[in-house]
């Protein structure tokens, strides 16, 4: 029995158990790299340590642990699964294997709009903006791009070649910026366009988790019209779809996620393409648990990347952005050579 | 490691005193231990050197790592806590400092992880070595040894400047470029940056494209723009010492734009050390950058 139906009043749904076994499963292993996360680092602790130093700040580790390591690695969950989940938006959505936030232009709207505020307006408003500016240039690049594929509404190929002409004229602009700003920018400018989790605080988790989970709240209700998004308009709208309205929505909710992720933390590459592959892999049939192994995928790229990246050559910290392109660039030339063949 | 108890509550101390506006300084002059120090940047480490501290910890020098030569002597056995661009901040956590001393510039984004480490003592800047100084002289109570420096400076600028003068005669105040050579671009530092200000005090006139620009320095577009550095001292430092940055060199001074500017064509081209020009930040770079201007003014051993 891999089926079961659950009924409520007013409510029914079928569920399909396996897909959830292996969301149980990739949950379990996120879980422990959470736990590896903490537990590695300068000092090496053991699990009887890594208690200790859970039991409160005032420990020996608990600073290390509590302060430094565990605000990381949620951070880095956070931004890896939400950028898992924007990147399996827009490939429902444009039907495109492809489309992923940085392809569209929503990651290049971000770093535009962030090194833009890290060359002129960091020393005059300090760092707090920088999220706003990156969050404002990802939806931004995003409406932009929606009106200008928009005739008579939009067709998922318009928005695929809108966005890739537009990311590259952002990321001109982005050169551009880069090339004129104060040269003392640069450097914070470069880590920040890798991705990079370095520095994470509770503040800033906290911050990305609300509007986390402001923005995936909506999809509960929308999971149907999503899973019926890479349909045929003409088929999806025989099966009660509003095409153009839920296209608009899905397509802002994926920007305004990838735009909240990279705002925290950085122009992480390759997230958002490889993940939703990976879920789709696993789980072949669109839904609900393919969209939550988006996610988990997601998170466990960017702790892992960001594992190797402050531990591999110690003392020296690395943006993780780096090792996730690593990982991600061997799968995406994988992939493409599939696809050709 | 164990961090035992009573240091953690006397840094919470210090956190409060902070919060509620006391001077934090007060209670770090009065005990007998001299305070914890970590230094996140170059100017810092420096500084407390020259105070008579020696960090705790330091972050990685921008070349000739992991340390200064100048400073190896000042800072043997002391650990490195990565760079000064991205320390590491679980390094500093096991070091248990008193103090860090950070600067907005580098440092702004990880304060809030700072501050719960130790109590920080952050510079807006990090090459504005008198303000460096003044500001850790107050925290680490030196306040003594930071009157004697800041003597020992005005005595070292009043007796160069007067070689200068004696040097030049009638020709003096001369104008004078900082250039910084790299592999793909050159740089020439402005009177506002941190050598700048010592040519400043030293009474050198700056010319026309220094006196109106505005910020740290200028990058030369290429070799066109050279006339913008045109002057009749040239001091010269190369920014490291690979071949690329030798062979630019090179290229440059050979080239008859550089050629015709007044500083080669009056022999008056003086190869200075980047560390003490430029990279170190600090006081004692300050003290090392006069000491090679007197070198310089006893033979033309330097000139090129």
């Amino acid at each position: 029995m891999t089926e079961r139906t659950l009924r409520l009043p007013g409510f029914s749904r079928r569920l399909e158990l396996r897909p959830w076994r292996r969301v149980a499963i990739l949950t379990a292993v996120l879980l422990l790299i959470v736990v590896g996360s903490m537990a590695t680092g300068k000092v090496m602790l053991g699990p009887g340590a890594l208690v200790a130093a859970l039991a409160g700040p005032d420990t020996p580790y608990g600073l290390i642990v509590l302060e430094l390591r565990l605000p990381r690695v949620t951070l880095a969950a956070l931004v890896g699964g939400a950028l898992g989940l924007a990147g399996w938006l827009l490939q429902q959505v444009m039907r495109n294997p492809l489309a992923s936030p940085d392809i569209i232009g929503v990651t290049s709207g971000a770093s535009a709009a962030a090194v833009g505020y890290l060359a002129w307006l960091a020393v005059p408003l300090g760092m707090r903006g920088l999220p706003v500016a990156a969050m404002a240039g990802a939806v931004g690049a995003a409406l932009s791009i929606y009106l200008l594929a928009w005739s008579r509404g939009v067709t998922p190929l318009r928005l695929v070649l809108t966005g890739i002409g537009m990311a590259t004229l952002l990321g001109a602009v982005t050169l551009f910026i880069l090339a004129f700003s104060p040269l003392t920018t640069t450097l914070s400018a470069y880590v920040w366009l890798t991705g990079s989790v370095y520095g994470a605080n509770w503040n800033a988790v906290g911050g990305l988790a609300l509007w986390c989970a402001l923005l995936a709240a909506p999809l509960v209700v929308m999971m149907r019209s999503v899973v019926l998004a890479p349909l045929d308009d003409t088929l999806a709208t025989g099966l009660g779809v509003r095409v153009q309205r839920n296209r608009a929505t899905i397509l802002a909710l994926a920007a305004a996620l990838a735009g909240v992720a990279i705002a925290w933390g950085g122009a992480f590459a390759f997230v958002g393409l490889v993940a939703p592959h990976l879920a789709r892999r696993l789980s072949p049939p669109p839904g609900a648990a393919q969209a939550v192994l988006a996610v988990l995928f997601g998170s466990c790229l960017v702790m892992l990347a960001d594992l190797v990246a402050r531990t591999l050559f110690l003392p020296l910290d690395l943006p993780a952005g780096i090792f996730v392109a690593v990982l991600g660039a061997p799968f995406f030339l994988g992939l493409l050579v599939r696809e050709v063949r | 490691m164990p961090v035992d108890r009573l240091r953690l509550s006397r840094r919470r101390l210090l956190g409060a005193l902070v919060t509620l506006g006391l001077a934090p300084e007060a209670t770090l002059a009065a005990r007998t231990r001299p305070p914890r120090v970590v230094t996140l940047f170059q100017g810092a480490t420096d500084t407390a050197v020259a105070l008579g501290v020696t960090p705790a910890g330091v972050v990685e020098s921008w070349q000739d790592g992991p340390v200064y030569p100048y400073l190896r002597v000042a800072l043997g056995g002391v650990p490195i806590v990565g760079l000064e661009t991205q320390p590491s901040l679980e390094d500093i956590a096991l070091l248990a400092p008193d103090v860090i001393v950070a600067s907005r510039f580098r440092h702004q984004k990880i304060m809030p992880l700072l501050s719960k480490l130790a109590s920080v003592v952050m510079l807006e800047e990090i090459y504005r070595f008198r303000a460096t100084l003044a500001v850790m002289a107050r925290a680490l109570g030196r306040e003594r040894q930071a009157e004697l420096l800041g003597a020992q400076y005005l005595a070292r600028i009043t007796a160069v400047r007067a070689r200068l003068a004696a040097h030049f005669g009638p020709r003096w105040p001369v104008s004078v470029s900082l250039i910084d050579i790299r592999a793909d671009q050159v740089r020439s530092y402005l009177p506002d940056s941190f050598a700048g200000r010592v040519l400043s005090d030293l009474g050198f006139a700056w010319n026309e494209t220094a006196r109106t620009r505005s910020g740290l320095m200028l990058k030369l577009g290429g070799v066109e723009s050279l006339p913008a550095l045109d002057a009749e001292v040239f001091f010269v430092m190369r920014h490291s010492a690979s071949p690329v940055v030798a062979e630019h060199e090179r290229r440059l001074m050979t080239h008859p734009l550089w050629q015709r500017m007044a500083a080669p064509r009056a022999g008056q081209v003086v190869a200075v050390d980047a560390v003490a020009w430029s990279l170190s930040g600090g006081i004692l770079g300050v003290f090392s950058l006069l000491d090679e201007i007197d070198a310089w003014l006893d033979g033309p051993g330097e000139a090129r």
